[in-house]
């Protein structure tokens, strides 16, 4: 009855309203990331990244990242870890945490975001000699 | 060697039948005024002087008829036949640039004859020439290459049957300025006739004959004139190139500005070739007024002291006495303070580089905060009329006047190597004119042969009294000259020596507009500061003890720090030297070559470089900083771009920015009579230069003293002078 008259679909935004936490948080969510989305939370990364499942969405949407709360609005996807990386991207379905095979050694790097236009970007040091030399105040002795 | 007078001549000297030549022409020119005679060239009627060349006709037509030997402001050799044209009724082809036309002639310099002798001429020489344009400095600026484009043959006759290869020569080392592949020459002995004849310097020749000739200086020896890069222009080929320029960059890469140079007080002017942000090399640009084609040594190889001890960040000098690099911010509010605290307590010193514009900017900051100590770093006398009228410090006979006078009294001065382009006329008047010389001060070298009288000077006190036998030849002269050299004036006795010469001077009978006191300066902004209104020598500041000194660019050691105890000093400039290394702020400004600004040369004529490159590091247009700092201390100049700083350099002296153009000065005889009330005594010490010899010429300023090249070239004079040669 409710199905047929598509009183569902209203219901259903009150139940995500509701799973994101209440109006004041849905709207905040809304400003951070442009959508409202519900569903499974299927695992914490260690940087506090949430991973979400919901099969309604079709294939390619079903899986999403909600950022960790500090990053704010600068989060980009190479702050995705490389175990998170591969459910993420419909490689595997297991999540890190449930995949048997995934290697772990302690020599094993922790994952560092790009840090390109920040100050702390690589910059490889220049070879040529500059094309004006300045003048170096003589010392006192 | 080349002066060929009259009265040698009636002596019955030995002369060569080209000396016969240029005496006839001369008699026959001053005997009538010769007809002109009519010749056809390609058909087109030209009128023409008798004995002007067939090459010079076609000029006149605008026909350019191609040669390699042939240059304008050198004799003539005819030895490289490439100029060879077809007259009418000639059996044989002539050479354009040693042929005089004769009455009627018909000359045609596009017939088969013609083209068959450029295309046979061409072959020989390209026989005996590498194929190594790809490699060659010279590529895209060379005779050789363009004319072998336009008038070579399209295809070459030469195989080298017996694989013996091209000629080959040995380069010589003739210095660290000038590169030589004496495989490129083609003999048009171009270098040879301007060492001999411009340079004065008999250093080049040729040896051997046919396929072995050779163009060098005979036995191991440095070509070392203050004059040599002019050569590099001159050779056709890339025989010889600028050694500090070689494999840097092409002529078609470069972009090329127009400049002054301003390492002397000439005001040559210049090309600055410049590619990804650097000066690769400076060129004279033609001024017949000034520089003609020429351009000295130092104002053509000085330029990477450019790129060395710059200055590019403001500095202060922080409690442990060392001077730090700070922010333009820091460096603006810290000067402004201790400016503020001394009130009107301050005084300034203008260097030998400083432009009008920094100047005007300074001295009206200065006079805003209520002071008058504005002093330039080279002295001159300020009795008399001093200073206020311009006649008394002008080479009022302006640089191409000193070509036609006949005689040519020297004070105190080295022209060869303070002035190199005006030492240039004198000898040009020396060989063509018949210009005789006489110098009052050390015996020195300056290309020509003069009457040295001494060097005390009593001899001027002697000469303007009559007791002299110099002041009958001044007297009879027709046009003479005294050029008094700016390091007399700095003498204690500078005041008494001005007024004797000025009275000198006047006592000449002269044609109206012909200017004998001629004062010749050795820096560029001496006569812009003059005229703005600067006192020139620092005694007032030394004098007055100012809490604050302002040094702009004053690198020459005027005062030191031990003259003014506590003094906070200021150094606004673009290289760190003497004046930088004592100074308690650095403020860093930018060279020649990287501003807008104006400069007056000795003779007073305005001119104005144009920025090449960019400023390096943090530095700023000089007169840029003084503006902002005004408006820190709260006396806000009123000018804020360079349109506006030029409106008011105009109010200050409206020839400053009449650029081209010389101003005459006047009152010669107002100057004149106030000299007389000089009576301050002459010393006797005797009259000295500070520049004597060539190695001396070298580094005289901030940047050539910065200048590795210019580092070489004294080393090669010291290495010279141990040769037994």
């Amino acid at each position: 009855m409710a199905k047929f008259f598509g009183i569902d679909k209203v219901l259903s935004i009150f139940k995500i309203i509701k799973d994101n936490g209440g109006l004041r948080a849905s709207l905040y969510k809304m400003y951070r990331m442009d959508e409202l989305k519900s569903g499974t939370l299927i695992g914490t990364d260690k940087y506090g990244n949430k991973y979400y499942e919901n099969k309604r969405f079709f294939y390619g949407r079903n899986r999403w990242i909600e950022y960790a709360p500090y990053y704010n609005l600068e989060y980009d996807g190479s702050q995705v870890p490389a175990e998170w990386f591969g459910w993420l991207h419909y490689k595997t379905d297991l999540p890190p945490d449930q995949e048997p095979f995934r290697p772990k050694y302690k020599w094993m790097l922790d994952h560092t975001e790009n840090l390109s236009g920040t100050s702390g970007q690589y910059m490889p040091y220049s070879t040529t000699r500059p094309k004006i030399e300045p003048w170096i105040p003589p010392k006192k002795c | 060697m080349l002066r060929t007078t009259l009265i040698k001549a009636l002596n019955g000297a030995k002369l060569s039948s080209k000396h016969v030549y240029v005496v006839s022409r001369a008699s026959s020119a001053v005997a009538k005024k010769p007809e002109k005679i009519e010749v056809f060239i390609d058909d087109k009627p030209v009128l023409v002087e008798p004995g002007t060349t067939v090459l010079q006709a076609a000029a006149l037509l605008g026909i350019e008829i191609p040669r390699f030997c042939y240059h304008e402001r050198l004799a003539v050799a005819g030895n490289c036949r490439m100029c060879l044209v077809e007259v009418e009724k000639s059996p044989k082809p002539v050479a354009a640039c040693a042929m005089p036309v004769m009455k009627g002639w018909r000359i045609k310099t596009d017939s088969e004859m013609t083209k068959k002798a450029r295309e046979g001429v061409m072959e020989f020489l390209l026989v005996n020439h590498p194929l190594d344009c790809p490699i060659c400095d010279q590529g895209g600026e060379c005779d050789l290459q363009d004319q072998s484009m336009a008038f070579g043959s399209d295809r070459s006759r030469f195989t080298d049957i017996d694989f013996s290869g091209k000629r080959a020569v040995e380069d010589k080392d003739i210095g660290p300025l000038i590169k030589t592949i004496m495989t490129r020459c083609i003999h048009c002995t171009r270098c040879i006739r301007f060492a001999s004849e411009v340079a004065g310097v008999d250093d080049l020749g040729t040896t051997g004959r046919g396929s072995g000739m050779e163009i060098g200086t005979y036995v191991q020896k440095f070509f070392l004139s203050e004059l040599s890069g002019n050569v590099i222009d001159l050779c056709p080929v890339g025989a010889l190139t600028s050694k500090p320029y070689s494999f840097t960059a092409r002529p078609w890469e470069i972009r090329k500005i127009d400049s002054i140079d301003v390492l002397d007080a000439v005001g040559s002017n210049i090309v600055v070739s410049t590619r990804t942000g650097e000066v690769m090399r400076i060129l004279p640009r033609t001024n017949e007024e000034i520089n003609e084609e020429w351009l000295s040594d130092k104002a053509r190889f000085a330029y990477d002291g450019l790129k060395r001890q710059r200055l590019v960040t403001p500095m202060l000098r922080g409690s442990d006495g060392e001077l730090k690099p700070v922010d333009w911010e820091t460096a603006l509010l810290s000067v402004a303070k201790v400016l503020k605290n001394a009130g009107s307590s301050v005084g300034a010193i203008a260097g030998g580089l400083a432009d009008a514009e920094a100047l005007v900017a300074l001295k009206d900051l200065l006079n805003r905060v209520g002071s008058e100590d504005l002093c330039t770093e080279h002295t001159f006398p300020l009795d008399g009329s001093g200073t206020d009228l311009r006649s008394s410090y002008l080479l009022n006979n302006k640089i191409a006047g000193a070509e036609e006078a006949d005689f040519v009294l020297l004070i105190g001065t080295n022209p060869r190597f303070e002035a190199p382009l005006l030492n240039s006329r004198l000898r040009k008047g020396y060989v063509h004119n018949e210009l005789e010389l006489a110098l009052i001060g050390p015996k020195v070298d300056l290309t020509y042969e003069y009457d040295h009288l001494g060097d005390d000077p009593e001899l001027i006190k002697q000469i303007a009294s009559g007791n002299h036998p110099v002041a009958k030849r001044l007297k009879s002269a027709k046009k003479p000259l005294i050029i008094l050299g700016a390091d007399t004036l700095q003498r204690s006795d500078g005041a008494a020596i001005l007024s004797a010469v000025q009275s000198l001077a006047a006592s000449a009978s002269v044609p109206e507009n012909w200017k004998v006191l001629n004062i010749l300066h050795k820096v560029a902004s001496q006569v812009a500061a003059l005229d703005i209104g600067y006192t020139p020598g620092a005694d007032k500041i030394r004098e007055n003890r100012p809490k604050v000194l302002f040094l702009l660019g004053a690198d020459e050691g005027s005062i030191e720090k031990s003259d003014l105890a506590d003094c906070f000093m200021i150094y606004q400039g673009h290289h760190g030297d003497r004046g930088a290394s004592i100074a308690d702020a650095i403020l860093p400004g930018v060279a020649y070559t990287e501003k807008q600004a104006t400069y007056v040369n000795t003779e007073g004529r305005a001119q104005q470089t144009l920025p090449a490159v960019t400023p390096p590091g943090q530095a700023k247009e000089d007169w840029k900083i003084i503006r902002a700092l005004s408006e820190i201390i709260g006396v806000k100049l009123p000018y804020d771009d360079l349109n506006e700083i030029r409106c008011r350099l105009s109010q200050i002296a409206p020839h400053l920015t009449r650029y081209g153009d010389a101003e005459d000065a006047n009152y010669f005889k107002q100057a004149g009579e106030l000299a007389k009330s000089v009576h301050s005594k002459l010393s006797n010490s005797p009259i000295d230069v500070e520049i004597k010899e060539l190695k001396d010429f070298y580094m005289t300023d901030s940047i050539s003293r910065a200048s590795p090249t210019m580092a070489k070239c004294v080393q090669a004079v010291l290495k010279q002078k141990q040769s037994k040669y």
